[in-house]
């Protein structure tokens, strides 16, 4: 990787992370009223692998979806005007922070269900076979939506009709507040072979570099394959579920965990590249915030539009 | 004018679908088997080929959100149940994604589709093979449910929503109906909107609401009381059940002031409940008599005969109603249809399925 790509991937993550540090900011304030799930901890492998992903590549996302929908490039001003909730924001302020998309470049949307956007990716993943368009559809979810039915519904589809899909699984090793030990008693290895979808693993998703490199692999290989792949990528979520404290008190996980993530996250390691961008984004961020606190209510008549 | 039965024009609409909408592809479990789901998707695998019709592994939520990804992305789905108790298996889907996708993206993005669904009767289908779950669908927004009573219906809806309407669609196609004919007048070209409630039949001394087979079931009722009570019926096909024509009701209903619900369903929370409220709500003092409603019993329906002939509503029951209306009392001493009498028109279904 060169100098270049790892500064753009770098100042990509950054972006993300001091997006969610503004809504952390701005969260006591009460201006944002809806649940929001940080991505905090988790912007770096997301950046690696949306690089590699042409825009009108297709991604489904979780509920833990700023970081995609940043990466893939969608409007942040529209990101913040909806979490607002106002007129202006990507969905007219009726999504909010669980359900983020951004057709225009490819984010077809999120699922505050968890696993629920597996089969979606598959479908679109079927349309761009049929049209033979060479697009490939991704799905980004947690360790614990592998838990779910559909997911192993969705591993024998995507298998059976040789679908051009990318499941990238990010491995918090939580869900809410539950371990992984406690959740599940297969290997995700074991269980993606028996399906006959190749596996990846990268074991530290804060190594920009490796997860770009087997990113840049995996999706070359579906794209000329046009079948399926899984990517599970180990990674620390530094906050609480939901919201934006952070709980390493309440006994489920350790704070020493914590600590050897940061001790090697980049974003906080590397002060100088972070010095270097800081003011940049900074001014991207408040002039979205500022774009989003000016932007009117939608109407009282749109609370009726679209519903067929 | 011609006839055919509600299977054929299934199958005329399927291809019709595949052949009049490029983006069309129509899958589910038995759809390219030798039955081709009751005989409506027969050959069209052969003739479409395998990427646009095919069989599906058993996996209803992956398989509708499937559906989901691919309209998102341009393509029609019509995705095929052989019974709609297989449905809640795919509720997920249905209520958190294909519902919402069009609102809860600010109008982003539409996801129209086609979900077939059979509701199963008589002959043992029991508990898990018999349900009517029009009343769980259409209590979502966003969804669109239809329950196409006849061949004509069935041809002019489905043209209708595979052609010229952009939201998710359900319908409910009725077993029993499947071996019926019906006569259908040559196709206008003219384009008009199905999703709403048909007028069946005019008549100035009750009005019948139905849906599905109860439609017939209320025709055979009006046939068999103008007989002999000259008693004239009023029907009304509700047809789209999430859409009803509720001018089309009040006025029938000012016009006759006694009203029967006859569903295929449930009656507590469904279809039955909700004309009443549409009447209730305008205006209740246009009933002359408190509404009556005919559905399923309230139970889980039983696979014993002796049991099962008391749980699905059926003509005779109309009759009763009708006469409870108009003489005033249920006690109304009147000849009821003969068990031979309404056994007649299912002797062609069968089963075991």
């Amino acid at each position: 990787m060169d100098r270049k790509t790892y500064e753009k991937l770098f100042y990509d993550a950054l972006r993300i992370r001091m997006v969610e540090e503004k809504i952390i900011q701005l969260y006591p304030s009460d201006k944002i009223q809806s649940p929001v799930h940080l991505s905090i901890g988790q912007e770096h492998h997301v950046v690696a692998l949306i690089y590699h992903l042409k825009k009108d590549d297709v991604i489904f996302c979780s509920y833990r979806s700023h970081a995609a929908y940043l990466a893939k490039g969608g409007d942040l001003r529209k990101m913040f005007a909806e979490l607002y909730g106002k007129k202006t924001g990507m969905a007219k302020g009726r999504a909010g922070s669980m359900h983020l998309c951004s057709p225009e470049v490819g984010l077809f949307g999120a699922s505050a269900i968890v696993g629920t956007v597996f089969p979606h990716a598959l479908g679109a993943a079927y349309a761009n076979k049929l049209k033979n368009n060479g697009l490939v559809s991704v799905v980004i979810s947690g360790d614990g939506a592998t838990e779910e039915g559909v997911f192993h519904e969705c591993l024998n589809l995507a298998s059976l009709k040789k679908l051009p899909v990318l499941f990238v699984i990010e491995n918090n090793g939580l869900a809410i507040h539950a371990l992984l030990e406690e959740r599940q008693s297969y290997s995700l290895e074991a269980l993606t072979s028996a399906y006959g979808i190749p596996y990846y693993l990268v074991d530290d998703g804060f190594n920009l570099e490796l997860v770009w490199n087997r990113s840049e692999q995996i999706l070359s290989s579906i794209r000329q394959l046009l079948t399926p792949a899984i990517f599970e990528i180990k990674t620390c979520r530094y906050y609480e579920h939901v919201g934006v404290g952070l709980d390493y008190d309440k006994g489920y996980r350790t704070i020493e965990e914590y600590e050897t993530w940061r001790a090697r996250d980049p974003l906080i390691v590397n002060k100088e590249l972070v010095d270097e961008f800081q003011p940049q984004i900074e001014k991207e961020i408040s002039e979205a915030v500022e774009f989003a606190e000016l932007s009117p209510d939608p109407p009282k008549e749109e609370l009726l539009t679209d519903v067929f | 004018m011609r006839f055919i039965t509600y299977r054929e024009a299934l199958h005329q609409s399927m291809r019709s679908a595949l052949e009049k909408n490029c983006n069309s592809f129509i899958f589910g479990l038995g759809v390219t088997d030798h039955t081709g789901i009751f005989g409506t998707t027969l050959g069209l695998e052969g003739e479409f080929g395998g990427d646009r019709v095919f069989n599906t592994p058993i996996c209803e939520e992956a398989m509708t959100g499937f559906a989901l990804g691919a309209s998102l992305r341009g393509l029609y789905p019509i995705h095929i149940h052989i019974r709609n108790d297989f449905l809640p298996l795919a509720m997920n889907q249905l209520i958190n994604c294909v519902a919402k996708y069009k609102y809860m993206y600010g109008g982003l993005f539409e996801v129209p589709m086609l979900v077939r669904a059979v509701i199963g009767r008589s002959w043992g289908q029991g508990g898990t093979h018999s349900q009517s779950l029009q009343a769980l669908f259409a209590h979502i927004p966003g969804l669109t449910v239809v329950m196409p009573s006849n061949a004509k219906s069935v041809i002019s809806t489905y043209d209708y929503v595979v052609n010229h309407y952009r939201s998710p669609v359900l319908s409910l196609e009725h077993r029993l109906l499947y071996e019926y004919s019906f006569t259908v007048e040559p196709k206008s070209e003219e384009i008009i909107n199905p999703l709403t409630s048909f007028l069946v039949k005019e008549g100035s001394d009750v009005t019948v609401t139905a849906t599905s087979l109860m439609v017939h079931e209320a025709k055979r009722a009006a046939d068999f009381v103008k007989k002999h009570e000259a008693i004239e019926v009023e029907i009304i096909d509700l047809h789209c059940v999430s859409h009803p024509d509720v001018e089309l009701i009040l006025r029938s209903v000012k016009n006759t002031g006694k009203l029967i619900v006859a569903d295929t369903g449930w009656a507590p929370f469904g279809v039955c409940a909700e004309v009443s409220r549409i009447v209730a709500s305008a205006d209740p003092s246009m009933l002359s008599r408190p509404v009556i409603n005919l559905s399923m019993a309230p139970t889980t329906c039983p696979t014993a005969k002796a049991l099962e002939k008391y749980f699905y509503p059926d003509f005779g029951d109309v009759v009763h109603a009708i006469y409870t209306l108009v003489f005033e009392t249920s006690d109304h001493g009147k000849e009821l249809p003969s068990e031979e009498h309404k056994a007649s028109q299912y002797k062609e279904f069968k089963g075991p399925f």
